[in-house]
């Protein structure tokens, strides 16, 4: 499953003001790896999925994808090219249907968008029930999107994430608002996803328990730098590491 | 479609409505048709996409113009005249979209306010080619369109026809993705949508219609102005739609019905218009926050709740004894 690499960022750099968010990051990702990024609040790892998905544009240092450089790519165009996201705080279209929602990021990807003539409820039903089936919002279906629970909200950003069809997937804080349970059933979905499917999966999160259950590596960062990096169990052994996060919550 | 009956019987009472009232409302009614298809098209930027243009009259003229100096100068059958003046309107959402598309909220409304005014001074300026403010005379439609009733059945039968074209384009993919940008458009660039592309795109399509709605005006007035440019103008589909409501197809349609007809009605005693429709407006604003569609869509929404309860209720009491 692992092979070539997917993702390889160098020395990337990004300031707001005096803060330097993003500190000369390295970065790579193999195809199939199932890896998360930890560190405390603030410490940048938001502002590194940015970067990555052209939210933000990088002040210095290079982004390359599939071996292409996407560094300053807008958004669009990198999704386009296969990498999908799902927000920290749900990013999803309060007024729209939970299936509509999904729908939309479905018939984006099969650039069926620009199609003026076919109603939309025509198009792409199987795959989205489908899709729906798989983050478990079947019963969700003909929900305005905006009265849905926290964990739901969160469960179809991350369906329309999966809409897109990507080759890699980044998962801001997945689980973060759910319960126990929710959480549980996530995880197993994106661990199912990666194992399956074959999908390049990179996470941030807070809760550990989840970071060690699912990460196969992690990376830590700190004021913006990569300060650790490797399996979870070298992570944990790692001394800078413990000091600087780890410690605190031991 | 069951639930489209009423628009059947809508067309149906539209149809022998000349039959019933004098040639006054006959004229009335070609205006609530013009304007309100001028105000549907307005509200595809409006409702569907999330933005106020405040100078969509500029192409409702830049369409009344084309047509009107077709006709005039180049004596251009009218069939000919209506699809020159969508492109005529489209050409001109085109150069002026491209910018108004970057911004957004009121950046965007006084922007497209500022062409609007831009398109008013140089139809009014350009005097040898336009009139000025002259304005352009003797757009005599042809014969057989030419006593005020045959003129309605032709508005009647253009704007149900591009009536139909939007209702399509509302429920498509394009339609649903304007839907997404005025919902979340961040979240729309991280579907892979070029949100900036798609806006023009639909700026271009609304304005197109306004431009239809235009060249339909000059031949129903025999006359076009300036003043179909003017802000005043642009002012006509924003009441329209609030008073009818933004987030219904048919918002703006109703808004068009209950405006014209109370301007037809309020001015033929009073010169209070604009104090009149001022106080509906507020009315409607207040009391009524999704206009008057809205308004009776929530109330058949809770009637309809209230039927279930009551129908459940009666079914657990059979079952209980």
């Amino acid at each position: 499953m692992a092979g070539e690499v997917i993702l390889e960022v160098e020395s990337l750099n990004k300031a707001f003001g005096g803060l330097q968010a993003t500190h000369d990051v390295d970065y790579e990702m193999m195809t199939g790896e199932l890896s998360a990024i930890i560190g405390p609040n603030g410490a940048g790892k938001s502002t590194f999925f940015n970067l990555l998905t052209g939210y933000h544009t990088a002040d210095s240092g290079k982004i390359f994808f599939k071996g292409i450089n996407i560094t300053h790519w807008p958004p669009h165009k990198i999704t386009r090219l296969g990498i999908a996201r799902a927000f920290q705080v749900s990013n999803i279209y309060p007024r729209l249907t939970t299936y509509e929602n999904v729908r939309q990021a479905i018939l984006a990807q099969q650039k069926k968008t620009i199609n003026l003539f076919t109603p939309a409820s025509r198009l792409a039903r199987r795959e989205t029930t489908e899709l729906l089936e798989i983050t478990g919002l079947s019963e969700q279906s003909d929900m305005v999107a905006g009265n849905l629970s926290q964990g739901d909200k969160k469960r179809l950003e991350l369906a329309i994430a999966l809409g897109s069809r990507p080759e890699l997937l980044f998962l801001d804080e997945p689980t973060a608002g759910m319960s126990g349970e929710e959480t549980h059933d996530t995880m197993e979905l994106v661990k199912r996803l990666n194992r399956e499917i074959g999908l390049t999966i990179l996470f941030t999160e807070h809760d550990m328990s989840v970071v060690f259950g699912y990460a196969r590596r992690l990376t830590v960062l700190h004021q913006g730098a990569v300060i650790a990096e490797g399996t979870p169990e070298e992570v944990r052994d790692n001394e800078e590491a413990q000091r600087v996060y780890l410690g605190e919550e031991a | 479609m069951k639930r489209y009956w009423w628009l059947g019987l809508v067309f149906i009472v539209a149809l022998i409505l000349p039959f019933v009232i004098g040639e006054f409302w006959v004229h009335v009614a070609v205006e609530i048709l013009i304007l309100g298809l001028f105000a549907v098209s307005f509200n595809m930027i409006f409702g569907y996409m999330g933005q106020l243009s405040f100078g969509h009259a500029a192409y409702y003229g830049v369409g009344a113009y084309a047509t009107g100096l077709l006709m005039v100068k180049a004596s251009v059958p009218l069939p000919i005249c209506l699809p020159a003046s969508m492109i005529a309107a489209g050409i001109c959402a085109l150069i002026f979209g491209y910018f108004c598309v970057r911004l957004t909220g009121i950046y965007f409304a006084i922007l497209t306010l500022a062409f609007g005014q831009l398109m008013y001074y140089i139809i009014f300026q350009w005097y040898s080619f336009t009139g000025g403010d002259d304005g352009l005379q003797g757009i005599i439609p042809p014969d057989f369109l030419f006593s005020a009733t045959a003129y309605y059945y032709f508005t009647l039968f253009v704007v149900a026809a591009a009536l139909i074209v939007i209702w399509y384009i509302s429920e498509s993919p394009f339609g649903y993705t304007m839907r997404t940008i005025r919902e979340n458009p961040d979240r729309t660039r991280f579907i892979g949508i070029n949100v900036k592309r798609y806006m023009l795109i639909n700026f271009v399509i609304a304005g197109m219609f306004a431009g239809l709605a235009g060249g339909l005006w000059g031949p129903f007035n025999r006359s076009i102005a300036p003043d179909l440019c003017n802000w005043h103008q642009s002012g006509t589909p924003v009441f329209m739609t609030v008073i009818g409501g933004p987030l219904g197809f048919f918002g703006p349609m109703v808004g068009s019905v209950i405006y014209t007809f109370l301007m037809a009605f309020v001015t033929g005693f009073t010169e209070y218009w604009p104090l009149t429709i001022g106080l509906v407006i507020i009315f409607v604003v207040l009391f009524m926050p999704g206009g008057v569609l809205g308004f009776f869509e929530e109330r058949v929404k809770i009637i309809r709740a209230r039927a279930l309860e009551v129908g459940a209720g009666e079914s657990s009491e059979k079952e209980n004894s």
